[in-house]
Order: C-alpha cells, then sequence, then structure tokens
C-alpha cells in the first residue's frame, strides 16, 4: 500500500514535471518567431504603378498566415520598408533591415531596377531574399548567387509569351502571316523593360518575324511625341509596350491624339496590370489591348488548383477589396505577391524549420532547393522548382513559372493565351470602335 | 545614312518640328513664372513644380466634385497664387537676405514638404481628369493634339500680356526697376516687400494656369514635379535667370533638340543632345543664351 502511494506521488510529480515542461516548450514555441523584412514602393511613381497593390498582397499573405497560428510554430514578424521608387533607398533599406533591423530575410521588390543591385548585395551579406515580384532577367542570370529565390515569372517568358501568341494568331485572326506581320518594341529602359524587350526581340528573330522599331525611353520622360511620330512612320501592326505609369497613359494619350494606327497593343505587367488605372486614365479605349502577366489569381478555374487553395484566393479578394474598397477591377498584382509569399510560408519555411532545423540563410536555400509543386499547387497555378547548381544560368528562377496573355473588355479582365487557359477567344485584331484601329 | 535622309524627307520630319514647337509652348509656360519670380526677388524656387503639381490636384478635385471645367481652372489659380504669395510671406522674406544655398535649401525644403503632404492628403494613386480636347487633323498623316495647341497659344498669350504688364503699367515698371536695382528702390522709397508679394501671386497665378493645362495632358500624382522640375529650371538658366523673353525663347530651343533628336535617334538622344547644349551654352554664354550683354 505504501508502495502504491509512492507511486502515486511519483506519478504526480512526474506528471506536473511533464506538464511545466510541455507549457514551457509551448511558451517557447509561441515566443519563436521568424523576422522578415519586407520592401516595396509606398511611395515615389512607382507605388500608385503596381507596387502598393503587391505589398497589400504580400501583407495579407502574412497576416493570414499569422492567422493561422504561424509557420511550425513560429510567428512572422514583419517589418515593412518603404524603397520610395528609388534603387539607392532600396539597398539602403535592405542593408538596414539586414544589419540593424537583424531580420533573417528578405521579402518583396517591385523594380527590377532595385533588385538587380539589392540582390548582390543581399547575397553578399549571405542572407536569404525571396523575390515576389521584380521580373529582370538581369536579376538572376549569369550572377550564380546563392542566396536569392523568385518564385515569379521571369521578363524573358513575358516577351516571348507575347510574341509566340501573336506568331499563333497572325493568320487566323488577322489574315497575315506571321512572318510579315509588323511589329514595334517599345519599353521603359530601365532592367525591366529591357529585360522584356530583349525577350520580344529573341523570339520575334526565332520566329523570323519583321521587328521595324525597338525603342527605350525614360519612364519619366515628360514628352512621348517624337516616339509616336517615329511609331506612325514605321507604321507597325502590332505595338509591344513595357512600361510603367504614367509613362503609359502618357504614350497611349499622345498616340491618340497623334492618330496612331495599330492592328493589335500588348502591354507587359507593371503599368498594364492596373487596369482601374488605364480605364480611369483613358476611359474605354483600353478595351481590347492586351497584358501579359502571371494570370490573375482570379480567373483561375478553382478545379484547376490544389484543394484548399480556391479558399485561400477568395480570402485574399475579400482583404483586398476590404482595404481598397474603390476597386473595380481586382488587379493581377495583388494575388501575384500573395501568391509567391504562400509558396514560401506554407513550402520552404516548414522545411526549412522541419528539416534543416533552422531559419538561418543556409536552411533556407535547401528548403528552397528541394521545393518541388506541381502544376496547380499553388494560387497562381503554375508550379515551383528551382535549378539546382549548374543545371542553368539563372540560379533561383523558378523553371516552371509562366505568364498569360489577357485582354481586357469592358473593365473585364479574360485570360486570352494559352489555349488551355482560356477564357475568351481572343479578339483580334483592334474593332472599328477602338480609336486606335488600323 | 539612308534611314537618316528617308526620316529627313518624311512628312513626319514636318510633324517633328511642329510637334517641337508644342512642347516648346509647355515648356514656355513653365518657365514664365519661375523666371518672373526669379528676376525680381531673385531666389530661385526649386519647389515652383511642386506648386504646379498643387494646381492640377486642385483642379482635379473641383472638376470632379461637379464644378465645370473653367471654374475649376479658376480655382486651380487662385490656390496656386495664394501658395505663391504664402510661399514667399512665410519662407522667402525671412532668407531674402541669406546666402544662397540657404534659399536653394528653403525652397527645396519646401519642394519636399509639397510632395509630402500631396502624399498624405491625397495619397499615391495616379489622377486623371478624364478630358480630352481631341485632335487636329492636318493631313491624313498629321494630326495635331489640341491640348498642346491650345497651351503653345496660351503661352504666347501670357508673354505678350506679361510684356505689357510689364512695359506699360505702374506696377509692372515698378517690377522692372525693382529687378534692376533693388536697393535703391528702398532708398527711392518703393515699398519692395509688396512688390515681392505681388511678384509672388502673378508667378504663383502663372503655375495655376502651368497646371491647367498639364492636367489636360499628363496624370496628377505627387511626384509629378519631378518629371518638370529640372526641365523648367535648365530652360530657365539657359535663357538667362530672371530673362523672361530669353526663358521662353529657350523653352523652344530646349523642345526642338528634345524632338528633333528623339526622331532621328533614340528618345534618350533627344535628352541627352538637349542637355549637352545646355552645358556647352553654360561654358560659352554663362550668363544664358539670350541675356543681354551688360
Amino acid at each position: 500500500m505504501r508502495e502504491f502511494r509512492v507511486f502515486q506521488r511519483v506519478t504526480a510529480i512526474a506528471t506536473m514535471a511533464l506538464a511545466l515542461f510541455a507549457f514551457a516548450i509551448n511558451a517557447t514555441a509561441q515566443d519563436k518567431k521568424i523576422k522578415i523584412g519586407v520592401i516595396y514602393d509606398y511611395t515615389g511613381p512607382l507605388a500608385g504603378g503596381g507596387s502598393d497593390l503587391q505589398a497589400l498582397g504580400a501583407k495579407i499573405m502574412i497576416d493570414h498566415i499569422n492567422s493561422q497560428g504561424g509557420v511550425e510554430g513560429y510567428k512572422i514578424k514583419a517589418i515593412y520598408a518603404d524603397a520610395q521608387s528609388k534603387p539607392e533607398v532600396a539597398i539602403n533599406e535592405a542593408v538596414r533591415l539586414i544589419e540593424q533591423e537583424k531580420v533573417d530575410m528578405l521579402l518583396g521588390f517591385y523594380s527590377s531596377a532595385q533588385c538587380v543591385p539589392v540582390a548582390a548585395k543581399v547575397d553578399a551579406l549571405k542572407k536569404f531574399m525571396w523575390i515576389t515580384t521584380c521580373i529582370s532577367p538581369a536579376v538572376l542570370k549569369g550572377r550564380k548567387l546563392k542566396y536569392v529565390f523568385r518564385p515569379q515569372v521571369h521578363g524573358g517568358q513575358f516577351g516571348w509569351l507575347s510574341v509566340e501568341f501573336l506568331h499563333a494568331n497572325a493568320k487566323s485572326k488577322m489574315g497575315v502571316e506571321p512572318g510579315k506581320l509588323r511589329l514595334a518594341i517599345i519599353h521603359e529602359d530601365g532592367p525591366y523593360g529591357s529585360g522584356v524587350a530583349g525577350g520580344n526581340a529573341s523570339k520575334a528573330k526565332e520566329l523570323g518575324m519583321n521587328v521595324v522599331l525597338k525603342e527605350g525611353y525614360s519612364a519619366t520622360a515628360p514628352d512621348l511625341s517624337s516616339l509616336v511620330t517615329k511609331l506612325k512612320r514605321k507604321r507597325p501592326d502590332v505595338i509591344l509596350h513595357t512600361g510603367y505609369n504614367p509613362d503609359i497613359s502618357l504614350f497611349l494619350r499622345q498616340a491618340k491624339e497623334q492618330g496612331l494606327k495599330f492592328k493589335a497593343l500588348i502591354g507587359h505587367g507593371a503599368g498594364y496590370g492596373v487596369a482601374d488605372k488605364l480605364y480611369d486614365a483613358l476611359g474605354n479605349d483600353v478595351d481590347h489591348f492586351f497584358n501579359v502577366d502571371p494570370v490573375s489569381i482570379w480567373l483561375l478555374d478553382p478545379k484547376s488548383l490544389k484543394p484548399g487553395l480556391a479558399a485561400i484566393t477568395e480570402k485574399v479578394g475579400k482583404e483586398y477589396v476590404k482595404a481598397k474598397p474603390s476597386t473595380k477591377t481586382k488587379s493581377a498584382h495583388v494575388g501575384m505577391a500573395a501568391s509567391n509569399a504562400h509558396v514560401f510560408f506554407t513550402d520552404v519555411l516548414p522545411r526549412a524549420i522541419k528539416k534543416y532545423g533552422g531559419i538561418d540563410a543556409e536552411s533556407l536555400r535547401k528548403a528552397a532547393l528541394e521545393t518541388n509543386i506541381p502544376v496547380g499547387g499553388t494560387l497562381l497555378g503554375f508550379g515551383v522548382k528551382f535549378p539546382k547548381t549548374g543545371e542553368n544560368d539563372m540560379m533561383g528562377q523558378n523553371t516552371m513559372a509562366s505568364p498569360v496573355v489577357m485582354q481586357y473588355i469592358k473593365r473585364k479582365v479574360y485570360v486570352a493565351w494559352p489555349k488551355a487557359l482560356q477564357t475568351i477567344d481572343p479578339v483580334l485584331p483592334l474593332p472599328k470602335s477602338s480609336p486606335y484601329t488600323k | 545614312m539612308a534611314e537618316f535622309s528617308e526620316a529627313l524627307f518624311s512628312i513626319f520630319f514636318i510633324e517633328t518640328l511642329i510637334n517641337g514647337l508644342l512642347l516648346g509652348g509647355v515648356l514656355a509656360l513653365l518657365s514664365l513664372g519661375l523666371n518672373l519670380i526669379f528676376g525680381v526677388v531673385d531666389v530661385v524656387w526649386i519647389c515652383y513644380a511642386e506648386i504646379i503639381m498643387l494646381g492640377m490636384y486642385t483642379i482635379f478635385f473641383l472638376y470632379k466634385a461637379g464644378v465645370p471645367l473653367p471654374l475649376a481652372i479658376l480655382g486651380g489659380i487662385a490656390v496656386t497664387t495664394i501658395l505663391g504669395y504664402l510661399t514667399h510671406k512665410l519662407v522667402i522674406s525671412r532668407v531674402l537676405d541669406a546666402a544662397p544655398i540657404n534659399q536653394l535649401l528653403a525652397t527645396g525644403g519646401l519642394l519636399f514638404f509639397f510632395q509630402g503632404l500631396a502624399m498624405v492628403v491625397f495619397g499615391i494613386e495616379f489622377r486623371n481628369l478624364g478630358v480630352s480636347l481631341g485632335s487636329l487633323a492636318v493631313s491624313s498623316d498629321i494630326y495635331l493634339s489640341s491640348t498642346r495647341l491650345l497651351s503653345f497659344a496660351v503661352s504666347g498669350v501670357v508673354v505678350i500680356c506679361l510684356y505689357f504688364f510689364l512695359s506699360r503699367s505702374y506696377l509692372g515698371a515698378a517690377i522692372r526697376a525693382i529687378s534692376q536695382d533693388r536697393e535703391i528702390m528702398t532708398l527711392m522709397g518703393v515699398d519692395t516687400k509688396r512688390l515681392y508679394l505681388l511678384t509672388s501671386a502673378i508667378g504663383g497665378a502663372l503655375a495655376g494656369l502651368a497646371a491647367a493645362l498639364l492636367a489636360l495632358q499628363y496624370d496628377i500624382h505627387p511626384f509629378i514635379g519631378l518629371s518638370f522640375g529640372p526641365i523648367t529650371f535648365v530652360i530657365c538658366v539657359m535663357g538667362g535667370l530672371g530673362n523672361m523673353v530669353g526663358g521662353f525663347l529657350a523653352a523652344f530651343v530646349f523642345a526642338e533638340l528634345i524632338t528633333l533628336g528623339g526622331y532621328f535617334a533614340d528618345l534618350e538622344w533627344g535628352y541627352v543632345m538637349a542637355f549637352v547644349f545646355f552645358v556647352v551654352t553654360m561654358f560659352i554664354r554663362p550668363e544664358g543664351l539670350f541675356a543681354r550683354k551688360s
């Protein structure tokens, strides 16, 4: 009997000790946090050109993950920083976040002009950087960066797709042999515009298409009338345009006033990705323009996605409208950042913690290199897989990302290409109702 | 070479020349007010383009609130006139005797203040009046922007009005006199403070006029001043700071260089040519292209 009492006491003490231990463990787990520096342009011209929407998408996802209890016991502590639409500020902020705020990693970046120098700097500091947005190939191409990863589509792919789309539809839609279609490539002259335009040009050359003009301009140029005049002289059928805002609306306004005519216009993300702004500035003249971008997450068939993702898409949409109640057409920008951030928080980070035991750059890097998400496994629909060392010259670039061609009609966005994802048979050439119709 | 001669003998060369003139009209209007103020007060308002930006916002919000566009424009001009007045009264008058660098820093500070204020109050959204005046078809190939034609006409009218105001009116004569010798005017009993305030208000009104014409052509955002501020300043310097006719003519020279350079080479080359021309001008005639030799 005495032995039984002793046993009872020992059991009680052990239980209490275990409970205390579990409580302590739990408390430690709750205290764990991953500090992430989130950098976008909250001010300056790029903010209204799409960066604030990207920032919103990332924030919605961070809040969502935290509301679900964090990741493997880690809460996400985001420190938001403003790059002010200036590369030098982006670099300074990145260094400040790493060296003074002691963040574990960086996430975000809208502008390629910022991404190119920041990526090199962060990699040199041996910190992990997860790019949600900027697309210039120059960020990763040939640089062999170890700690910089980009699930996002790269700019070359934007450029290739628009030309492939035209090549496939020139004869059937416009009655012109693809080789005889006159293409003009115009772009802002930073890494973003140059990267996409380079993709346009290389694909046109590969497919034997005729580029009658390729020209860059400064996104802050106060006048584009000479460019419009030159386009009028070259008489292109299709204009492939890559720009931010407000250069896009300045170009389109001056093109209309100077009587520039064409059969189609294809934009490539950034300013063209903010349909509301385009319609506000130019009214229905925007109708039937195309935009190449990762697909807007709200246009995807929920059945094509992994179970559970459709609900997250819906939640992101609700939070988006709550934050911006005047939204008429949901921009692809928000979904893009939300999806790319979601990949990190649900795939890379859990693996880094569970398999590699931490959130240091090396663990995150190893975890990212093992990412293998099939098609349909992300909110954006495409898969995610990064190349192994030496596999190609763009280390850290998602090899499974792909954009789509979308078309704007009466403030609605439709997927026009590739055929498998079409929600509309593309309207080509521009109908007579457009003031730009050739 | 074949490309060059084809471009030269194309109908579009004529269009480029005309577009240069029309752009010159816009830039001339921007430089008039800045030059007037510098000529009289002897302080460069680095923040001048930001006053224009605030005028654009005023016109936008009045118009969107249902005020007819002409009245909205008058409202914009009224606001920039008051801003011009207040800028002098509250800031410039306190640094009139300070070193030029301090004056530059003060107006530079105002520039950031106005930008920040616009961002906080109006947000970072791009706004647009959504008004188009269309274009004028000269031939089947050449169309001219009606807004640019209007800017050109307004610039011309304003410079003529200013000329008559400065040469024929009592106040104008006083303003000209003070711009020639500010110290002697004080000794002669002229109220220079009042004249400075009046000039600043007129400069502000001209900013409002420029705002009206820019709002018809450009998106409105807190940073639009960055696109025009530096160019306006360069034009004023090129024409001879304080020399209104010089600035007016320099605007057309600068605009033609931009458009012609952009037409014959890449667009960016137009700006390169214009700025190289500016640098060379500063070496050869540091007092400005159209400054009279004393």
